[in-house]
């Protein structure tokens, strides 16, 4: 009967349904314990506003963050091959201190810590008709911060893989060094800086996560509660996971296309390059010879 | 008129003309040191470059004539005398030697060696030279145009774009008008047909021709080539000369570092041989190519006739 799936889906759809029907296949498999399938379908094809809601804000909090992200790292790139010595010292200890303690640290320590020794209190937001609970806020925050940090090492590594060449040709023609990095430098350092940009999302979007701490009702918080209320973890975690999956692998589409559309006026541009969702989740390429049957 | 390779005469027409320098002496180099470390690369250089002049620099790889031209549009610091082109001191601002900091852009700057004015006529010491400001540096880079040896055009940019980026981004060129002058560029040095090519589809020898061309759109009072036929394909060399040599017949000031003992020998108004950092000698094409008076530049010759 295998052989038979196989042979009329093909090995990998075949191979991909079955990872997705494991974990009712072993809760089947575990004799004593009651598996309530109706959790896990109903999360996935019919989602509580609860989930959709927790859907929208891992979205929305990945976006910011990583926005908020990919600015202060360019800033702090900037910082750390400035002239002056006193920047070169700000940005080192910024990434310093934000790569070398936890997320999960930074989180409760600005949030609770600083609230409770009356610090600074989190403020909500309110643009036009939308209310951000200052949770979020701080969560949004906190994790873009965080996120400059590691941005701030990729884009130096592509700043520094632009041809010194570039930055004098910029220079002769009278260029600032404001405009050699805007027009010249950074557009030619995105090519380098997209692919690990990428993964960094792809990161994110799952470190949210994270923000259950601060109690923000994110994709994660929405299904732990379920769980606690229903007792279905093993139902719940494994559809919440597909979730996830799901929402990493829509991006690694976007990601595919924008590198395609960076790689304008580079050598190769012309290949037909293979960037197939396949390709990218499981390394393989397309080639006509391997096609099942 | 237009050559095999597409070059037409009147280059400059496209820029509007000759541009005219506001000196007689265009690049004026006194007594110029520059240390590499420890390696003092550029020993008490002079050389100067008048209006409508030529200046082939030429001499043995490591003789510092890269490092020279390179400090004339200030891509090198250097430790002691004046760069003077169009008059203006190239790179610095002279303070008083003694008596505290100078202060640039807010904060204090202070240079690793001592700086000390040797002109003729001054007390050694008297003046200091300072760094200028970025900004000031840039705007004088506007009227020095730049070729090199490995073209640097800009990869994510079409031909027309790298040509135009320029003119409007730091002259502020509206772009139809850059547009313009940029087709017209292309047109003189023989690539209308490439306008929205990526470099990297061009050939070398179309490559460096554009580049020549994005120098001359921002109308720069004197051109600077380093040696912009050395990463050619042989084949390549000549349309690219044939570039420079309009532009020197038309009246562009140049000062070119070159292994073209030919192109020298056609064009240069004066040929300036460099070694180990040292004007060796300078004269007139024949004087330097016929007539050497000096030996280090009879075996340089002797090694590449």
């Amino acid at each position: 009967m295998t052989a038979s799936l196989f042979s009329r889906f093909g090995t990998r759809r075949a191979l991909l349904a079955g990872c997705l029907l494991m974990p009712l296949v072993i809760a089947g498999c575990s004799g004593n314990y009651p598996v309530k399938p109706n959790e896990f379908w109903n999360s996935l094809f019919r989602p509580s506003p609860a989930i959709i809601n927790g859907l929208g804000l891992t979205i929305g909090i990945s976006v910011a963050a990583q926005f908020l992200g990919v600015v202060l790292g360019v800033l702090a790139a900037m910082g750390k091959m400035a002239k002056l010595r006193i920047l070169r010292v700000l940005a080192g200890i910024y990434v310093w201190i934000f790569r070398g303690t936890p997320l999960l640290v930074q989180l409760t320590f600005f949030y609770y810590g600083f609230a409770t020794a009356g610090i600074f209190k989190w403020p909500g937001l309110t643009i036009g008709p939308v209310n951000i609970l200052p949770e979020i806020v701080a969560g949004i925050i906190i994790m873009g911060v965080n996120e400059g940090a590691y941005m701030s090492e990729i884009v130096r590594a592509g700043i520094m893989a632009v041809d010194p060449g570039q930055t004098e040709a910029a220079k002769s023609l009278g260029m600032t060094y404001g405009q050699t990095m805007r027009r010249i430098v950074l557009p030619q350092a995105a090519r380098v800086i997209v692919p690990p940009l990428g993964n960094e999302f792809n990161n994110m979007l799952k470190t949210t996560s994270l923000l259950v701490v601060v109690s923000v009702f994110e994709l994660y918080n929405t299904f732990s509660t379920a769980a606690g209320r229903t007792y279905a973890t093993f139902e719940l975690m494994a559809a919440c996971a597909i979730w996830y999956l799901l929402l990493t692998t829509i991006w690694g589409f976007f990601q595919a296309w924008i590198e395609r559309r960076l790689a304008r006026g580079t050598t190769g541009s012309t290949d037909q390059t293979d960037y197939s969702l396949r390709a990218r989740l499981i390394g393989l390429r397309n080639n006509s010879g391997n096609q099942g049957h | 008129m237009t050559s095999p390779s597409g070059v037409r005469t009147d280059l400059l027409g496209a820029i509007g003309g000759v541009p005219r320098p506001e000196t007689d002496v265009v690049v004026d180099a006194r007594d110029v040191n520059k240390f590499f470390g420890r390696l003092h690369v550029l020993k008490d250089v002079s050389i100067q470059v008048k209006r409508q002049e030529t200046v082939v620099v030429i001499g043995p790889s490591g003789s510092g004539k890269t490092t020279f031209i390179r400090c004339v549009n200030h891509l090198e610091k250097i430790q002691s005398g004046r760069i003077f082109v169009n008059g203006h001191l190239i790179g610095y601002r002279e303070t008083a030697a003694r008596g505290g900091l100078p202060i640039v852009g807010g904060l204090p700057i202070v240079n690793r060696l001592p700086i000390v004015g040797r002109r003729k006529g001054k007390d050694p010491g008297a003046t200091k030279l300072v760094e200028d400001k970025e900004k000031n540096v840039a705007s004088q880079r506007q009227e020095i145009g730049m070729v090199f040896q490995r073209f640097n055009l800009f990869p994510h940019m079409t031909a027309i774009e790298n040509i135009i980026e320029a003119p409007i981004h730091v002259r502020g060129t509206s772009k139809d008008e850059a547009m313009v002058m940029g087709r017209a560029l292309l047109e003189r040095v023989g690539l209308a047909a490439k306008e929205n090519v990526y470099p990297n589809q061009l050939s070398g020898g179309q490559q460096q021709r554009i580049a020549i061309a994005r120098a001359l759109a921002m109308k720069p009072a004197l051109m600077l080539f380093d040696e912009p036929t050395s990463a050619l394909d042989p084949e390549m060399i000549g349309e690219v000369l044939e570039v420079m040599k309009e532009l020197a017949r038309e009246g562009m000031t140049m000062m070119v570092v070159s292994h073209e003992m030919g192109f020298a020998r056609e064009v240069a108004n004066r040929v300036v041989m460099m070694d180990e950092g040292v004007v060796v000698e300078e004269g007139t094409p024949d004087q330097v190519f016929s007539a050497p008076s000096q030996e280090r530049t009879k075996t340089f010759l002797s090694k590449i006739l």
